[in-house]
């Protein structure tokens, strides 16, 4: 490694890792560049590309959630959007029930991460204790998620009330009586200052631009952390790892619980940038579109589920209007990754330029050799 | 036997396993004394890699008991037991394919080292297993047996008070199966209880220590591996006759 590359190494720490494909200053410079342009993007995109764009990184939260508990923990969830669904739900009722009182949406901000959590919590601890694995909790997920979604269709009844806010069945998420207030964005109080952060607005953007980076810089110093070889010892061999001495149950459900609150966030964003949420979260689509984005991305590591998200988010935009053409074509990506790819577009280009480098660096070195005599 | 002192370390009591219609182990008596070298021979299905699952927890007993200083493990989980000092290398190659060699064993020797110390205690661990300077490579560009040395350094990276190998030397030349023999007696020599399960007998020989040899999950016959040499019966069943 050069002198470079070790002095930044010390200062990135965590950041930097082992774990985690990309370091040295040409990856920190490419990231800046790319979170410039995002951050640059309301100047020269039109204001209907911000509201997508905003969508686009609200995916991001859900590619990172899978990312971490399939690709770093081995454990392949078909479910993530029950966490979505169950945040955005969360975030709705709570801000519903608490905006005229409070003239702020904090504590249900606070809720579409925390009651994901407690879920996953319930869910995970009785999957993870009894041991299941591999394609039972995939399935398992699934399921619930199917199950709660199946039973918010059928709250249409009036009876199906949370305090002022009304489930509403195959309509989604709304207020209970005409008095009661509508779903709000996202209205952030601290003290006496508050802040809208309207879901069509750029204001919204930053705020979930600025969110993505930090979920995407913090969870690359968790999976670097010791914490993240636990996590890639339970993805390898879970039996091996065990007899170490480290109980593999409890490592896969608190990051079971961390993956829900990412999830739990991006399904808060989500309600708060439509001001709207409804049973369809919870589908097999919502949920299978996850494991595509992270699949093709490349799932063992976080740029690359990111990118994977943000790119196919794009592209399925653009084809958005041809139909249903835009989903067999999103099937029709999949399987050409999963057969020229398998370990994902993003990883196997990175393993590529990383072979090159190192290709490029012995030649140099025997060129040295041969050149001028070791001193 | 001579430096074992009279309570076992790790004791088995009419330990019995059933796979449906299938009894791998058959009311099992075995008892390890602390800083013992003891090694289990028998014929393919003579339930030692069961036995070992037993001990260590990976398979519940149908019948009998663990006990680990006088403590009933039985119901302990295998993590539990780890905590309590035991450690096992599988049969099966038990390293973390996808990592670095640095990786595997940062992941054993993180239960009692700080991440800063991790680089100093990995060095010496793989200067003592012959793998020096193999940190950066990726754990499948080793050989086979370098790749069982390493899988013994990881067991050996939790310091555990009784190590269980089971098949230690499988698919070693006859070079690396006696380096690990020396391996083993040093590992022996500094105080550390060791449980060898092993088919090469030249391996037993080399290791010279009480020897356990079950049939048909049951204790055959127990001594020292002269002894056990020496038995017709044993020679009869496993050696075959000479």
């Amino acid at each position: 490694m050069n002198n470079k590359g070790s002095i930044l190494d010390k200062y990135l720490g965590l950041l930097n890792g082992p774990q985690t494909i990309g370091r040295g200053v040409p990856f920190w410079l490419g990231f800046l560049a790319i979170v410039a342009t995002l951050a640059f993007g309301p100047e020269f995109l039109s204001r209907f590309q911000i509201i997508n764009f905003s969508n686009f990184l609200i995916s991001g939260f859900m590619a990172l959630s899978l990312c971490l508990i399939w690709g770093y923990c081995g454990v392949l969830s078909l479910g993530q959007a029950a966490f979505f669904g169950v945040g955005g739900y969360a975030y709705g009722v709570v801000a519903i029930n608490l905006l005229n009182a409070h003239g702020n949406t904090d504590i249900a901000l606070i809720a579409g991460i925390f009651i994901p959590v407690v879920f996953a919590a319930i869910v995970g601890g009785v999957m993870f204790y009894a041991r299941l694995r591999g394609v039972y909790v995939a399935i398992l997920m699934l399921v619930i998620s199917l199950v709660i979604g199946t039973f918010m269709r059928q709250t249409a009844d009036p009876d199906y009330t949370i305090g002022a806010a009304y489930l509403g069945g195959m309509n989604g998420l709304r207020p209970a009586s005409p008095d009661d207030p509508l779903l709000p964005s996202l209205i952030l109080g601290l003290g006496q200052t508050i802040q809208e952060f309207d879901g069509r607005s750029v204001s919204f953007y930053y705020l979930t631009l600025g969110l993505l980076v930090a979920v995407y810089l913090g969870l690359r110093c968790l999976v670097n952390s010791s914490f993240g070889f636990f996590l890639v010892g339970c993805r390898e061999d879970p039996d091996r790892t065990e007899t170490f001495g480290y109980d593999v149950r409890l490592i896969q459900l608190s990051v079971f619980c961390i993956s829900a609150a990412i999830a739990g966030l991006a399904g808060t964003l989500y309600t708060a940038w439509g001001t709207f949420i409804h049973p369809d979260g919870f589908g097999v689509a919502q949920n299978i579109l996850v494991v595509i984005w992270v699949a093709v991305g490349g799932r063992k590591d976080l740029s690359a589920a990111l990118i994977g998200a943000l790119v196919l988010e794009w592209i399925s935009l653009k084809l958005a209007s041809e139909g249903e053409f835009a989903l067999l074509f999103m099937g029709a990506i999949l399987v050409t990754v999963m057969l020229l790819a398998p370990t994902g577009v993003v990883t196997t280009i990175s393993d590529l330029i990383g072979r090159l480098r190192t290709k490029r660096s012995t030649l140099a070195a025997s060129e040295m050799k041969n050149g001028e005599p070791d001193v | 036997m001579s430096d074992a002192s009279d309570k076992p370390i790790l004791e088995a009591r009419d330990l019995v396993k059933d796979f449906g219609g299938v009894r791998a182990v058959a009311g099992l008596d075995i008892s390890i004394y602390p800083g013992e070298l003891h090694c289990i021979i028998g014929p393919n299905g003579a339930g030692k890699s069961t036995f070992f699952k037993l001990l260590m927890g990976i398979q519940r007993p149908s019948a009998g008991e663990v006990f680990y200083q006088g403590r009933n493990v039985t119901r302990l989980k295998p993590f539990e037991r780890a905590r309590l000092g035991m450690a096992i290398k599988f049969q099966a190659m038990e390293v973390y394919q996808e990592l670095t060699v640095f990786q595997n064993l940062f992941i054993p020797l993180r239960r009692h080292h700080r991440p800063k110390q991790i680089p100093e205690q990995a060095a010496k661990l793989l200067a003592q297993l012959h793998l020096a300077g193999t940190e950066e490579g990726l754990v499948s560009n080793l050989s086979h047996g370098q790749q069982q040395w390493l899988a013994i350094g990881m067991s050996m990276a939790v310091r555990p008070e009784v190590l269980l190998l089971d098949e230690p030397t499988a698919g070693m030349s006859p070079d690396e199966t006696s380096e690990t023999a020396k391996i083993v007696k040093g590992l022996n020599a500094s105080g550390m209880t060791i449980v060898v399960i092993e088919h090469d007998m030249a391996f037993i020989r080399n290791l010279d220590s009480r020897t356990s040899v079950l049939h048909y999950g049951k204790l055959f016959a127990q001594g020292s591996f002269d002894e056990i040499e020496q038995n017709e019966d044993v020679h009869r069943i496993y050696l075959g006759t000479v």
